[in-house]
Formats: C-alpha cells, sequence, structure tokens
C-alpha cells in the first residue's frame, strides 16, 4: 500500500493522518508529499500505518519539518508502541541528521596551493631523510659488524638474481627491434656495418642503464615500498626502533646497498642482451656475420662508452632506492596509502631516472668524455 | 519452522582439510532477540558466522535467514537477502579512500534508486542513530578512533533498515567505557528499531548487560543456549573458566 499524508486542518489544530508503508523502498514517493506550512498545534495519527523504519520515519518527520510544524510539541496519536519507538529515536536524531555532507569544494587556487604545499612538504621530508640516512652510514662505517649481512643478501637474491632473466629478455628485444628498424635505413645507403656502431652506442650508453633502471624502479621499488609501508602500517619499524635498533641500519642500507650493486650488473647483462640481439638482426637481415659484427664491436665500441653506462646506474640505484625507502617509511596507517605510495615510487623513481639521464648526457657533452 | 524464526543453521559441518571445525551445529534465532555466539578460541564462531553471511560454504549442512536458504539460493536471490541484514565486521572494514558520509551511504547508492543528496542525507541520520556528531560525516576512516570505526561500520550495517544485524566481536578493542556505550546502543537500536542481532563476543560485560539468549560453541557443537543463569549451570571446564574470570575480577579482592 503506499504512503499517504493527509492534512486537514480546523481553526484550533492540524491533524495529519499517516497511512501505508513508510519505508526505504517507497523513500523517493515519500520525499515528494509535501505539507502546507501553517502554525498550529498538530496532531499525528498514525493509526493506518502498516509499515516503518528510520527512512521512513525521517521522511515523515522531514515533510513536517519543512512544512514548519514543530516536531517536539506535536501529539503522536495511534501509533502501534513498535513505531513510536522508531519515530521517537529518528525525532532524538533529527536535527543532527539535518547538517549538511556537502564536501566544501576548493577553488583551483587553493588546489594549486595544496599541490605546492605537499611538493614542498615531499621534498622537504626527502631531505631530512637523505640527512639521517647519511649520518646513518657514517655510524655504520664506525661500528661494521651492525651491517645485516643476511638482510642485504636477501635483496641481493631478490633485487638481482629474479631480475636477471627479465632484464636480459627486455634488452635482447629492445637490441633486435633497434638494430632492425636501424638496419631498414641503413641498407638502402649500403652502410650495413653502420648499424654495428649505432646499436653499440645507443644500447651500451643509453638504452640499457635507462631501460633496466625503469625495469628495477618498478620491479623493486614498488616491492620495497610496499614492503616497508606494511610494517610501518603492523608498527614493525616502532618495534625495531624500541629494540635499539635502527630501521635505516636494519631496512634501508641493506636496500639501497643491494640496488647500488645490482642495477650495474644487471645494465651489464642488458648491454650483452641488446647486442645479441643485434647480432641476431644482422646476421639474419644485413648479412653481417656474427665474427665480423664482433670485429666491428671491437672497434667501434670504446671501453669508456660501456664504462659510461655501467656508472649512470649506481646513482639511479641511489635515487630509486632513497625514494622508495622514503615513500615505504611515510606511509599512513590506513590500506590505501600504501597502494598510493607505491605508486608514487613508480612514478617519481622513473622520473628521476630520465631527468638523471638527461643531466649526464648534458654533462657529459660539456665535459667532452 | 515458524515465521518468527529468522535464522535457523542446520547441522552445519565444516571442515578444513583433516581439521573439523563444526561437528553438526544447529540453532536458531527468533525476531526480536538478541543472541551472543560464545565459545573458546578457535572453536569456529567467526567461520560460522561467514557460513550464515554467504561468505564462506560449509562443508555440509543448510543456513537459513528469513526462511529462505542461503546456500542453495542464486546469485540474485542472496544478494536480495543480503539487503535484509546488516553486518558489522570486527575492525570495522571501512572502505578507507572515501569518506564516513559516503561509506555509509554506499549501500544506499548501490541498492536503492535514491538521488545522491538524499542517500548522504539518510547516512547523516544513520551516523546520529550510531551516536557519532554530525562533523564526523566528512571525515576520512583513518582519522577516527577504534570507538568511532565501529559507530561508523554499525551506521553502514543499518543504512538499508535492516531487520537482522550481525556483529563480529563488536567490543573487541575498545576501552570499558566505549564497550559499555556500545552495548547500550545496540540494545537501544535493537529494541527502538525491532532488530534482531545476532552477536559473537567474547565480552562477559557484553553478555551480561545486554543479551537476551546465549549460544555456546564447543568441540564442533553447540553446547548449550539459554540465558546467561541457564548456561552457568552447565558442567563445562571452559565455560566455569570463563564465568571464573569475570569473579576473580569482581571487585579486586578476590571475591
Amino acid at each position: 500500500m503506499s504512503p499517504t499524508l493527509q492534512a486537514t486542518s480546523t481553526d484550533k489544530a492540524i491533524r495529519l493522518e499517516v497511512a501505508g508503508a513508510w519505508r526505504l523502498s517507497t523513500f523517493n514517493e515519500l520525499l515528494a508529499i509535501k505539507l502546507p506550512s501553517a502554525s498550529l498545534p498538530v496532531v499525528v495519527d498514525g493509526s493506518a500505518i502498516t509499515y516503518l523504519d528510520t527512512s521512513g520515519a525521517w521522511a515523515l518527520l522531514r515533510a513536517m519539518h519543512d512544512g514548519g510544524l514543530a516536531l517536539d510539541t506535536a501529539n503522536y496519536s495511534g501509533f502501534s508502541t513498535e513505531h513510536l519507538a522508531i519515530l521517537d529515536l529518528v525525532k532524538q536524531n533529527f536535527d543532527a541528521s539535518l547538517t549538511s555532507t556537502k564536501q566544501p569544494h576548493g577553488s583551483y587556487l587553493a588546489k594549486l596551493g595544496e599541490i605546492v604545499t605537499i611538493g614542498w612538504r615531499r621534498g622537504h621530508g626527502m631531505l631530512g631523510f637523505v640527512g639521517v640516512l647519511s649520518t646513518e652510514l657514517v655510524q655504520l662505517l664506525r661500528y661494521p659488524h651492525r651491517f645485516r649481512v643476511k638482510e642485504f643478501t636477501n635483496q641481493i637474491e631478490v633485487i638481482l638474481v629474479y631480475t636477471v632473466p627479465l632484464a636480459f629478455a627486455m634488452m635482447f628485444l629492445l637490441g633486435l627491434v633497434f638494430s632492425y628498424l636501424l638496419g631498414i635505413q641503413a641498407k638502402q645507403y649500403g652502410a650495413n656495418i653502420f648499424v654495428v656502431d649505432g646499436a653499440a652506442l645507443a644500447v651500451c650508453r643509453e638504452l640499457a642503464p635507462v631501460i633496466v633502471a625503469i625495469l628495477v624502479a618498478g620491479r623493486s621499488g614498488a616491492a620495497i615500498t610496499a614492503q616497508l609501508g606494511t610494517m610501518k602500517v603492523y608498527e614493525e619499524i616502532d618495534a625495531i626502533n624500541v629494540l635499539g635498533l635502527s630501521p635505516y641500519a636494519v631496512l634501508v642500507i641493506p636496500r639501497i646497498l643491494a640496488l647500488v650493486i645490482a642495477l650495474p650488473l644487471l645494465v651489464f647483462v642488458g648491454d650483452v642482451a641488446g647486442l645479441l640481439g643485434s647480432m641476431l638482426v644482422a646476421a639474419q637481415q644485413l648479412d653481417i656475420t656474427p665474427a665480423s659484427f664482433i670485429s666491428r664491436l671491437n672497434q667501434v665500441l670504446e671501453l669508456k662508452t660501456v664504462l659510461i653506462g655501467l656508472l649512470k646506474a649506481p646513482v639511479f640505484a641511489v635515487f630509486i632506492g632513497v625514494i622508495a625507502c622514503y615513500m615505504g617509511f611515510n606511509v599512513a596507517r590506513d590500506a590505501r596509502s600504501i597502494g598510493l605510495n607505491t605508486t608514487a615510487t613508480v612514478v617519481e623513481s622513473i622520473v628521476s631516472v630520465i631527468l638523471l639521464n638527461a643531466i649526464f648526457a648534458i654533462l657529459l657533452v660539456k665535459l667532452g668524455i | 519452522m515458524s515465521d518468527d524464526t529468522l535464522i535457523a543453521v542446520d547441522n552445519i559441518v565444516t571442515r578444513f582439510g583433516a581439521n573439523t571445525i563444526h561437528d553438526g551445529v544447529s540453532m536458531s534465532v527468533r525476531r526480536g532477540e538478541v543472541v551472543a555466539l560464545i565459545g573458546g578460541s578457535g572453536t569456529g564462531k567467526s567461520v560460522l558466522l561467514k557460513e550464515m553471511i554467504g561468505l564462506l560454504r560449509p562443508t555440509e549442512g543448510q543456513v537459513q535467514l528469513f526462511g529462505e536458504s542461503v546456500w542453495t539460493s542464486s546469485a540474485a536471490e542472496l544478494r536480495s537477502l543480503r539487503q535484509r541484514f546488516g553486518v558489522l565486521f570486527q575492525d570495522g572494514a571501512l572502505f578507507s579512500s572515501i569518506n564516513v558520509a559516503r561509506n555509509v551511504a554506499t549501500p544506499l547508492f548501490e541498492h536503492t534508486d535514491l538521488a545522491q543528496a538524499d542517500s548522504l542525507q539518510l547516512a547523516q541520520l544513520k551516523l546520529a542513530l550510531a551516536g557519532l556528531p554530525p562533523d564526523t560525516a566528512m571525515k576520512m576512516p583513518n582519522e577516527l578512533s577504534g570507538g568511532m570505526r565501529k559507530r561508523v561500520a554499525l551506521a553502514r550495517a543499518l543504512a538499508l533498515d535492516p531487520e537482522l544485524l550481525f556483529l563480529d566481536e563488536p567490543t573487541s578493542g575498545l576501552d570499558p567505557i566505549s564497550a559499555r556505550a556500545f552495548d547500550h546502543l545496540i540494545r537501544t537500536l535493537a529494541d527502538n528499531l525491532g532488530l534482531t542481532v545476532l552477536l559473537v563476543t567474547h565480552d562477559l560485560d557484553t553478555l551480561l548487560s545486554i543479551i537476551d539468549r546465549v549460544i555456546v560453541l564447543a568441540n564442533g557443537k553447540v553446547l548449550g543456549s539459554g540465558t546467561v543463569a541457564e548456561i552457568k549451570q552447565i558442567d563445562d571446564d571452559w565455560l566455569q573458566a570463563y564465568f571464573a574470570a569475570r569473579a576473580n575480577t569482581g571487585d579486586g579482592n578476590g571475591k
């Protein structure tokens, strides 16, 4: 039975007759019910109500409230005891329920300001983190026995050993595609052999360091943040502190050191893989035998080029490690924050790797290396 | 089965591998009752609760809510059945990415055709019913204390005006004052809204203050069911130790 509300007014009082099912499933109908405003004593007759829940009671009170009728002084008659109990409870909480739940919408300027403040705070926090990390590093040099060898070897296993196949596969395919596309151009000019020059320079100096660093940022950086973040949420990091240990010595330094050692090695794997991919294309597409590929490589690939690639890697590693650990330590105590910080680690690490690479390129040219 | 039986659990058997948790559990809850499910650690209270609300399938046996079988109904039937009961999880299980008002309004967004503003308005009412000040609505779940989280979770459980509430350890992790206030709130809501409540608890004070009937699980079976006074008469080591724990702390001098 659909809900109705009949108002009859005499000159002394208003009589409201409430009938039907006043419940959540009929709520939209209930909201459409309006009462004429009046300021007379009210009698509410609920004897014909078939079902009442809190939503229905609220809708009835709201209709009366909007009509300017006083809720507290009204005379509620004919309600069953159960309905009256519900109505009473809702009436007690009616005022509190009217508070607006609108989220204040800040202006774009305020949003911009917020973003800038967050960026400033993060830079500030990161600087502080690096500072603490440096003093901890000095402490560790004075007391080397505090170094966690087990933690370090575990991290090497995860960051280096398990990543080798992935780094190899990625760089092999990249070297292959790069040389194939280069070869199509070079063939037109009969400059097949120069593909070796181009591929060697690109793979060893730029592609392998950057691609492998991005791979590690996505794989190991994210894992570090998620792991440290979870430890933070479960108060493990507090427990480490309370036990008189330093979470930097126990958790951060082994991870960053593992990254610094693993990344150059992975870049070397990437160099080899990229050149092998290139060699395959050269043999298949450009009629350069592996023997002539290697002898050409010997002539054109300077040791310097390879070393530049390998020396960039530890710098990338430090940035990835510091960002990942900082983000892990700064997780707020809820599930969502771990996800947000992990994403931030990946994005910031990749951006910083690419920025650093650009800085390296400019510096090396300016220095004439 | 009478029309008044809201929950009927019939001969539930639950095994995890070789481990038998329930070995023929049968119980029922009538409309309007506030019933507590107690038992030692590992007796499968929470598992039984999950089987009742359709989250975990029992190895054997049937669960009926409102006279409808939970484990033989289709997905659509289960979905509509779920709208008739509310669940309060142990740590609140609030969605951490949305604010309190939206947490409470989520069931309304999903299951009704109300306008968003109306849903939020009703959410505000549910928050007030759960005893929270109006400004809680704008907060994020991580800004709340444990007691407030439970109240928000209760408000969310009440969002669709259910007839039946399941509460998993409603007072765990709360200080005694908040715990008693929460007990009181549950009783008030149960009385005023005519709710039927099944709660899993360890809290003796809850048992002694707001419960109509206690069901005790032990050794995979229902050991007994009745008022606290009746349960106390059962000759069982765990139960005696359980009630003795209360007696020892009574007034600090061992009486």
